[in-house]
């Protein structure tokens, strides 16, 4: 299953675009969608898909609405390993949701024709998220395009929003964190603290048996970073963990020329605890890493709808 | 260095902002000092383009906004989606350089930042050659994940060093302590690229 998880992350864009057409007529991967239209998509994905893509509840958000992943599965008597990516659980990060959503195209686009896609399907489950933080999603849409966290009110209402990716209970509020809410990484009042964050908690722990792969996406920074953010000792895995992400970075950039920089959070970028990264690991998923995407600061946040294409087909 | 600070060694090249093109390569010290702020800073830069083309660069970017008959006012530049109207490109440009400046005043051993956007530019018309800006700018800090409001005032004419003056929005919680106000006025830095810092 290894040289599989391998090709995976490593897999790179088909040559020839199929013509099927499986995936919704006129939706456009190549611009940013808000997320009334993400909802759409997504039940059209699954109507338009139906022998392999069941959408699914996941829990909800502190604005109460409603979070759906979706299970891309081929029918097979045997059961599959699972390979989980989430993303937008900052809100900011605009192009990590736009890639979800390009991934699961490419995936249902391809895997008739594409051997390396179908032989993945044979067997691995790929679980999609295509944004965590829904409030904080709409939130930069309609409200302040840089806010980062959830949406979950402090302090009477006087204060908003947890950092989503420091509220997870790995090594929880030790440091790399805020206890103050007006921060931009304010951990929360607990591990777990937020609905959102209980939400895929929840039913990671309950299918961690059979997850292999989690994968976070976020922007920006062109890293793939691997545990952990909360302290320097390697994980136990260390190895083979930096061997997959060395093979993935070289495969993208053999894609654009595009450079991504691969190790361990606190090695090469800053310390923080309460990841879902670091968390997914702790519990036993052995290959955890999180994506940061393009670019390396020019445009950072706002990156131009034209990048779109390049960054996701090259992070294929 | 025991008990005096740490003392970084580096070597780095520099690419173009918006081209992405290699425009040479430093080597550099930096010396952080426990007791002392800024940090020591020695640089050597070697530029793969020469002085005449760079000046002819510049020299088109200002021609470009003098051309400009009305004063040149936008807000979010980029925009929500990435994207910047060509004629606000020339105030965007010099936003990244007048911002590199504030950067490099503020940042210390532990913060750094990024120019996220330019949240509003406003063209102040002189009689004399010289371009003058307003501006606010949104710094993306690193790695308190804040975004930072600053004021910056920016002077230009060719064949002359930036003239930058900034105010940022103070830091009042977090992980580093950040009392009061910043201000900051300069002369003479910035002179394109690998200028004397």
């Amino acid at each position: 299953l290894i040289p599989d998880v391998q090709e995976l992350v490593d897999q790179s864009m088909p040559r020839e675009r199929s013509t099927h057409r499986q995936v919704p007529e006129g939706y456009v991967y190549t611009q940013y969608h808000p997320m009334e239209e993400i909802y759409q998509w997504m039940t059209q994905i699954q109507k338009s898909n139906s022998e392999l893509v069941t959408q699914h509840y996941l829990g909800k958000t502190i604005e109460n609405r409603t979070m759906y992943y979706l299970q891309i599965s081929q029918p097979s008597d045997k059961t599959k390993k699972i390979i989980w990516m989430d993303c937008g659980i900052h809100a900011r990060e605009w192009i990590s949701p736009a890639f979800c959503q390009w991934f699961v195209k490419e995936i249902l686009q391809n895997y008739k024709s594409d051997p390396k896609i179908s032989r993945f399907l044979q067997n691995l489950d790929l679980y999609v998220l295509p944004v965590l933080n829904i409030d904080g999603y709409i939130y930069s849409w309609e409200k302040d395009r840089l806010w980062r966290k959830n949406r979950s009110p402090h302090m009477n209402g006087t204060c908003y929003g947890t950092d989503l990716n420091r509220n997870f209970n790995s090594s929880w509020g030790s440091i790399g964190v805020s206890y103050n809410c007006s921060s931009e990484i304010f951990c929360g009042s607990g591990p777990e603290s937020e609905p959102e964050t209980r939400a895929v908690a929840e039913f990671i722990k309950r299918k961690k048996s059979d997850i292999l792969c989690y994968l976070t996406i976020h922007s920006y920074g062109q890293y793939i970073l691997t545990p952990y953010g909360s302290t320097t000792k390697p994980p136990s895995n260390s190895e083979e963990l930096m061997h997959v992400a060395e093979k993935a970075a070289a495969a993208l950039m053999g894609k654009y020329g595009t450079s991504y920089e691969v190790g361990s959070t606190s090695l090469i970028l800053y310390s923080n605890s309460g990841s879902s990264r670091d968390w997914a690991h702790m519990i036993g998923i052995p290959f955890s890493y999180t994506f940061e995407l393009r670019d390396n600061g020019t445009h950072g946040f706002v990156l131009p709808s034209d990048q779109i294409q390049p960054t996701c087909e090259e992070t294929m | 260095i025991p008990n005096s600070g740490h003392k970084y060694y580096l070597q780095f090249t520099t690419e173009d902002y918006e081209s992405g093109e290699n425009a040479g390569s430093c080597l550099a010290t930096v010396l952080y000092s426990k007791t002392k702020s800024p940090p020591v800073v020695s640089i050597k830069c070697t530029r793969t383009k020469d002085q005449k083309q760079t000046q002819e660069e510049d020299n088109r970017l200002y021609q470009k906004i003098r051309r400009q008959t009305k004063p040149i006012i936008g807000n979010n530049i980029p925009d929500s989606y990435g994207n910047i109207e060509p004629a606000l490109e020339p105030a965007w440009t010099l936003a990244v350089a007048g911002s590199s400046y504030i950067m490099w005043e503020k940042s210390t051993e532990n913060l750094g930042y990024f120019m996220a956007q330019v949240k509003s530019v406003k063209q102040w018309m002189r009689k004399d050659d010289f371009i003058e800006f307003d501006y606010t700018v949104l710094l993306h800090e690193i790695p308190t994940q804040e975004i930072i409001p600053c004021h910056m005032r920016l002077t230009w004419l060719p064949g002359h060093p930036l003239k930058v003056k900034y105010f940022c929005a103070s830091e009042n919680q977090g992980l580093e302590d950040g009392s009061g106000m910043e201000s900051g006025s300069a002369a003479g830095i910035l002179h394109e690229r690998g200028a004397n810092f």
